[in-house]
């Protein structure tokens, strides 16, 4: 991707839930490629929604979403899963990781699916690991603390060198400690592996560590949320 | 070493090992299924080749029976004594008729410890073949070369006890017989004036006449005209001098036809056995024919037996289905994770597909060697105990097409549980547990 190609682009997006009597309408937004952004809102505002519709986990009403390029709303089927794949990484608030499976084969999943060479996924995992602070690979994830799993996970999400890394409440669940650590490993490794991040809070304490903050509230149209 | 990568069968092989116990249930009853279906199967083609061997090397068969195949019945496979003789000057006349390759006389009717007799000649060893291309084989001893001497099958040899050199007494019918010594006062059908000895004991064949034991066709005429005498007041030990035309009787005749070298089959069969046919004092049976009138007779129920297996095998592939479907429910998030990671509907849809065809492939690869296993120790129980011999392998078109079967209800039995597989919403099952 040239360093000039914006990370998100979303234009005259509007989407909005069967019968619900709200919308989420964004008439523009744009990420430069490795920018970090705050999306904030209280609890049940719409941020993950906008979230999974970039992703192409919903289908929006009309508008447009371009993820390093890629307009992932012109996308059906298996090519778009093939686009997220390709371009967007996903942090959950509950890491969301493959139980049953060691650290290492969580993050050779999100490679499986990419378009990296075979040959490399391996050293690809166990280094992300490695540089996250991961010692026991091989261990299965559920043997694992907290905090290593939230590596894992951030492991997991960079994998496949995504243009756009979508974090969903990553520290919801967080005492402000263990905030502040986990914020430090998903911003620094997102910077060196030149990800651009959108991440969404409620938590005010999160806006003094990004330089652009929005605000979901400015995007929903209608009702009474 | 080759570099680690994940591939979506180390992921079909995880998910099962994450429920070894609905795994390991599923893959039984598959296995269990599909054994009983390969047994059944092989219990026919087993009983189909046993009914087959016997008849061996013969083309016709000539008694005086009601029908052809109560002839097959009696005179290959012991179901009874026949009820009619015939003469020995017709015996004759049908021999001198037309140029056989051999015509060999039989004559049932007496037995010993319930194991039938066959009284016979010396070509019923030296050019009847039992199985076709297998001549009799002795395990001990000799054949018979004169009177009062038996021969037995290997399984009457086996039940009776009996050893090279023993005595021996017939009982006319099927009631009871003894071992050595003087006649019972109360054996009242036993020709307990004539003992036999016993010269060899035949190698297993895998055929009815296992069972039976084989004397001099003259030896049996003399125990019935002794009989006769009896009856009359004539005393005295009988011997071939007195035997009277009446006699010399016998109850069937295997007949060969002459063949092309290389060839069992005969350009004169169709035409002699119209021939015989028109005989009306004697029945005419082609073995062959008639084991196969048998076969449809019984097919019915047999049918019924597979048709049981099947529908076990089908609720095999229900549970199969259930299992996977049920799964399905804990399941929803690791399959919203892996679309998010990039895989696709088609691919998630195969990956449960593929689950389903792992559990009935291992079940069906499971049944043919417990089918297999089963087999050979049937088989060596089988021949250890009552001498039948039954090939323990397992015919490979029914294995195959039991294979394949079981595969495509597989296939069948994980369409459900993928296509749920295929409509979970991502989105909905990312958010965080309640």
């Amino acid at each position: 991707m040239p360093a000039s190609t914006p990370a998100l682009t979303i234009r005259d997006l509007r989407f909005s839930y069967p019968a619900a009597s709200w919308a989420l309408s964004v008439p523009h937004f744009e990420m430069a490629a490795g920018e970090h952004v705050l999306l904030v809102g209280g609890s049940g505002r719409g941020k993950s929604t906008l979230l999974q519709v970039v992703a192409g986990l919903r289908e929006l009403g009309s508008g447009s979403v371009e993820v390093a390029g890629t307009r992932m709303d012109a996308l059906r089927g298996a090519a778009r899963d093939e686009a997220r794949g390709r371009s967007i990484g996903m942090i959950f608030q509950t890491f969301n990781l493959l139980h049953g499976f060691s650290a290492l084969e969580n993050v050779l999943a999100a490679l499986m699916f990419s378009s990296m060479p075979a040959a490399g996924h391996e050293q690809r995992a166990r280094t992300l690991l490695s540089t996250l602070g991961i010692a026991a690979a091989d261990a299965d994830v559920d043997q694992l603390s907290v905090g290593q799993q939230q590596r894992v996970a951030v492991a997991r999400a960079l994998a496949a060198r995504p243009a756009l890394v979508l974090a969903d409440e990553p520290t919801a669940s967080l005492d402000p400690e263990n905030t502040e650590t986990a914020m430090d490993l998903i911003q620094s490794a997102c910077r060196a592996e030149g990800a651009a991040l959108l991440c969404t809070s409620h938590d005010p304490a999160m806006r003094a560590r990004f330089a652009r903050v929005e605000s979901i509230d400015e995007m929903i149209h209608g009702g009474a949320r | 070493m080759s570099a680690r990568t994940l591939t979506d069968g180390q992921i079909v092989m995880r998910s099962l090992r994450a429920r070894p116990l609905s795994t390991w249930i599923t893959i039984s009853m598959v296995a269990t299924s599909v054994a009983l279906l390969l047994v059944l199967l092989g219990m026919r083609s087993a009983a189909r080749g046993a009914f087959d061997r016997g008849s061996g090397n013969i083309h016709l068969l000539v008694s005086a029976d009601p029908s052809p195949l109560v002839a097959v019945l009696n005179g290959i496979f012991y179901a009874n004594s026949p009820s009619k003789p015939i003469s020995w000057a017709k015996y004759q006349s049908i021999r001198s008729a037309f140029p056989y390759q051999w015509a060999i006389p039989t004559q049932q009717g007496d037995s010993y410890r319930g194991f039938p007799t066959m009284a016979t000649s010396a070509d019923f060893f030296g050019k009847f073949e039992p199985v076709a291309g297998e001549p009799w084989k002795l395990a001990s001893g000799r054949f018979f070369e004169r009177p009062f001497e038996i021969v037995l099958g290997a399984a009457a040899a086996k039940g009776s006890g009996l050893k090279l050199g023993q005595q021996v007494f017939l009982t006319h019918g099927s009631g009871a017989s003894r071992e050595g010594g003087e006649p019972e006062e109360h054996a009242g059908h036993e020709h307990g004036e004539f003992p036999f000895k016993v010269v060899g004991i035949l190698e297993p064949t895998g055929s009815a006449h296992d069972r039976a034991l084989f004397v001099d066709l003259e030896s049996s005429w003399i125990l019935h005209a002794h009989d006769r005498r009896e009856r009359a007041g004539i005393e005295g030990v009988t011997t071939s001098a007195d035997l009277e035309d009446d006699d010399r009787k016998v109850t069937g005749i295997l007949l060969r036809l002459p063949t092309r070298a290389g060839s069992d089959a005969s350009a004169a069969m169709q035409q002699q056995f119209d021939t015989l046919r028109r005989d009306t004092a004697i029945v005419v049976a082609q073995p062959a024919q008639q084991i196969q009138k048998l076969f449809e007779i019984v097919s019915n129920v047999d049918g019924i037996f597979i048709a049981m297996a099947v529908v076990v095998l089908i609720s095999s592939a229900l549970s199969t289905m259930l299992a996977l479907y049920n799964s399905m429910a804990a399941r929803t998030r690791q399959i919203a994770v892996l679309r998010v990671l990039g895989a696709s509907q088609g691919r998630v849809f195969g990956l449960v597909l593929t689950e389903s065809l792992v559990i009935t492939m291992s079940g069906a690869l499971a049944g043919i060697a417990l089918a297999l296993l089963g087999g050979i120790a049937a088989s060596a129980w089988l021949k250890a105990s009552i001498g039948l011999v039954i090939d323990p392998s397992l015919d490979p078109r029914s294995t195959v097409i039991v294979l394949g079967g079981t595969v495509a209800l597989g296939g069948l039995a994980g369409l459900l549980p993928a296509w749920r597989a295929y409509q979970v919403p991502v989105a909905d099952n990312l958010r965080p547990a309640a």
